[in-house]
């Protein structure tokens, strides 16, 4: 990280003394503005009376305004201060052991949604009875949902145009869970999102990685009972009766059981990334390490037998996640498939991952976005930075 | 017979305010309006309705000063006559004199009914202060100047919000680089379009250490404001159809989430949220980082970038007109934004506007936007009709002269 000059130092001093403080987090002169003048905005706001102390005299806003910018110095998250963050048009509430929405995570889900608004309206029009709508529900999977930020945006995007939408997040902390619920009901009262979300949106908790590692530390800790497995809580949610129980497969006749959009941001990076500095101080420090770094798996562990091949000893450990999350996919028949990746390394060995499993032929694979216009719409670098894989069955590629 | 009234002489009559070129004008439009009015008593139809509606008032008034015209001719008549009778006589003095006074009241409806309103006129508004020439100085007074037209509106009930400030680097907040103030009442672009151009500041600057006074320089640059969807406007105003005059092609714009390199995703957590936008043919650059939410962002930057091109559209019909008229008005132009229009002279108290000439020495009630402001802006609003009126006039008269040209 390079070094902030001195000279900016003074000028920010002058500026405002409380401006190098944030200057040591936000890097920018612009950037460290904006978060004076954010954070001066909530200390202004009157402080919720069940946080007042009859005895204490209180602190006036200059003096909490300091105060929060002290902690922002020492890299605490502004949205954890602040007490949420904007995606998309939707206010996301940010408490601390959840993992805060990244501006990338909001382009994917944009993308995610014209993808399957497109297709399923190419689907319509190939149809025999055009005028018909589908009879099935557009179903959708986020999994790692955390704050349901990405549920909650393709609610609010989606809602106006399929009047059918069944979306499901499923997480494995429950502190994330009764967040992503208040978040529901948060965006619900402000009118960001359609009345019908509450019945549309539903969130369980679920250990996405199968087979869950059995004692695994990180759970064992801070979790009091086990959660299950995600197949487990798909299968009630698709009213698979338990006749049809098999370990790993979902059997059910594809045209039922068909889910239209897997839409994932799994905790992702490599402990090596995690204390080398590629992760900044502030992640590191104060968000949950649950929601970054996926769990190793144990050794001595059975190999899991599957049948779409068995390669997960040559698997990264910090992918482990994909592979769970696309053999769910292909069980599922899922029309697309959108993978928030760490780099554009990683999606690559995701595609690799996914080619090694089902092969090439029915599916239609991009890393995105690629365009310089992308790129510079949503504030990606051409070469460094955050990568979505999308994976398309190609049966559904809209012929042009 | 015994009365005889003497011919008229509409020429001895006409009002010197009112040009005959304008009167045609009116008489013109009023014969289209009682041919419409006919046409729509046999059968109803929305676009002759509209049209009808639009030239009524001016027609209105017309009959309004053709009766003033004609009792006065009347009143003469009686007063040439002979045969009047004293008492009689002194009561036509009263009502004639009466009558004149009224007149030019009349003439001076008449005239602003026949001025075509500005397209923008219905619109709300955003208005844009830069400071120019003057280093800190300017900074401070454009600070100045967005307080004073913020409690002129707040005043006036119009909400005015601040879509955007920027401060310029220095010990404190008052000094901007750059400010948008959104005023979002329907009608706020004709209420504060008079307001564009330079204005220039004369005082003994806060940082100047000597006493010396300083001249520096405010740029004001008021903008149509398009509501958010389009599809709810007139056809010409509608920027999202192709066809209108204020139409912005997406492909033409770049839009850059401004993002350094490094690692991204879940790595770390900026909080930025620029947008910059960059109209490529007139290469317009617009940015926006004061909100959080970079969608919000994104619309106030479209919203800004709408409003300077449609203004500088607008801008360039306006100079095209100019540029046809100037051989009949003698290079009487209109006041373009780069031209002074105003001083705000804090050494004697005084602000003048340039264009109307009107001076008042109560320079804080105009700078707390009081009733001074509205007064100043009133009287420029009057000579921007004046303006308007000439112009047409002119154009007028060069198209007759044009049709002459040709009968020979």
């Amino acid at each position: 990280m390079p070094r902030i000059r001195p000279a900016t130092l003074i000028k920010a001093y002058y500026e405002s003394p409380l401006l190098p403080l944030l200057l040591k987090e936000c890097r920018t002169l612009e950037s460290a503005r904006n978060e004076l003048r954010w954070l001066r905005e909530h200390a202004l706001r009157p402080i919720p009376h069940q946080h007042q102390h009859q005895h204490q005299p209180n602190p006036t806003w200059k003096t909490r305004l300091a105060s929060l910018c002290r902690k922002r110095s020492r890299g605490y998250p502004l949205q954890y201060i602040l007490g949420d963050q904007p995606f998309g048009d939707l206010e996301i509430l940010c408490r601390p052991g959840v993992l805060i929405p990244r501006p990338d995570t909001e382009a994917y889900v944009i993308k995610a949604s014209k993808i399957i608004a497109q297709i399923i309206s190419t689907e319509q029009n190939a149809s025999p009875n055009p005028q018909k709508s589908r009879s099935t529900p557009l179903r959708i999977l986020d999994l790692c949902t955390g704050t349901g930020c990405i549920t909650l945006l393709l609610h609010a995007i989606l809602a106006p145009q399929f009047k059918n939408l069944h979306i499901m997040g499923i997480d494995i902390s429950p502190k994330a869970l009764s967040l992503a619920r208040s978040n529901l009901n948060h965006n619900l009262q402000l009118g960001l999102l359609n009345n019908r979300a509450s019945t549309d949106i539903q969130f369980h908790r679920a250990n996405v990685l199968s087979p869950p590692p059995p004692t695994n530390p990180t759970s064992d800790s801070e979790f009091d009972t086990l959660p299950p497995p995600v197949e487990t809580i798909l299968r009630e949610y698709f009213n698979v009766s338990n006749e049809a129980d098999e370990v790993d497969h979902l059997t059910l006749s594809p045209t039922k059981v068909q889910c239209d959009l897997l839409i994932s941001n799994p905790p992702y990076i490599s402990k090596k990334d995690f204390r080398n500095g590629t992760t900044s101080r502030s992640v590191r420090l104060f968000e949950p390490k649950l929601a970054l770094v996926p769990p190793s798996p144990l050794p001595n562990t059975p190999e899991p037998t599957s049948r779409y091949g068995n390669a997960s000893c040559c698997d990264q450990p910090e992918d482990i996640f994909y592979r769970s999350i696309l053999e769910l996919g292909y069980k599922l028949e899922t029309k697309v498939i959108v993978l928030e990746c760490g780099d554009l390394q990683q999606a690559d060995r995701v595609v690799d991952m996914h080619r090694s499993m089902v092969g090439d032929e029915e599916f239609s694979v991009q890393i995105w976005p690629f365009t310089v216009e992308d790129m510079e719409y949503y504030g990606f670098h051409s070469g460094q930075g955050s990568r979505c894989v999308i994976i398309q069955r190609k049966s559904l590629i809209p012929l042009e | 017979m015994l009365v005889s009234i003497p011919k008229l002489d509409l020429t001895d009559l006409v009002d010197p305010g009112l040009s005959p070129v304008l009167l045609t004008r009116a008489r013109l439009l009023a014969a289209e309006h009682e041919k419409l009015s006919g046409r729509l008593a046999d059968s109803f139809d929305a676009k002759i309705a509209k049209r009808a509606g639009e030239l009524a008032p001016s027609t209105a008034i017309l009959k309004e000063w053709d009766n003033a015209n004609e009792s006065i001719l009347e009143l003469k008549a009686l007063l040439e006559d002979p045969e009047t009778d004293a008492e009689l006589r002194s009561l036509a003095t009263e009502d004639l004199e009466s009558s004149r006074e009224a007149l030019p009241a009349l003439s001076d409806r008449l005239k602003k009914s026949l001025i075509p309103r500005h397209p923008f006129a219905d619109l709300p508004c955003l208005v844009e202060i830069r400071p120019g020439a003057g280093g800190d100085e300017a900074g401070l007074f454009a600070y100045e100047m967005m307080r004073m037209y913020m409690t002129l509106c707040s005043r006036k009930g119009l909400r005015p919000a601040i879509l955007k400030q920027d401060v310029e680097d220095g010990p404190s907040e008052d000094r901007l680089s750059e400010a948008v103030i959104e005023v979002e009442a329907e009608g706020a672009y004709d209420l504060m379009r008079t307001e564009s151009g330079v204005h220039r500041v004369q005082r003994v600057p806060a940082t100047e250490t000597k006493g010396r006074t300083h001249t520096s320089a405010v740029s004001v640059m008021v903008l149509p404001s398009f509501p958010e969807s389009g599809s709810a406007m007139d056809h010409a105003l509608n920027f999202d159809d192709p066809t209108s005059d204020y139409y912005i092609d997406p492909q033409e714009v770049r839009v850059e989430k401004m993002r350094a390199g490094g690692a991204g995703g879940q790595h770390v957590n900026k909080t930025e949220s620029a947008i910059r936008l960059t109209h490529i043919p007139t290469n317009t650059v617009v940015s926006m980082q004061d909100e959080r939410s970079q969608q919000a962002n994104r619309r106030k930057a479209w919203q800004v970038l709408r409003a300077k091109i449609a203004e500088a559209r607008q801008e360039a019909r306006e100079q095209e007109l100019v540029q046809l008229r100037r051989g009949a008005m003698g290079g009487v132009g209109k006041m373009g934004r780069g031209d002074k229009i105003r001083t705000y002279n804090y050494g004697q108290s005084r602000c003048t506007d340039h264009r109307t000439g009107i001076t008042l020495h109560n320079l804080d009630d105009v700078l707390t936007g009081g009733d001074g402001l509205e007064e100043i802006m009133e009287s420029v609003r009057t000579w921007m009709a004046d303006r308007e009126v000439e112009a047409m006039v002119a154009e007028d008269l060069a198209k007759e002269e044009g049709k002459k040209k040709l009968k020979k």
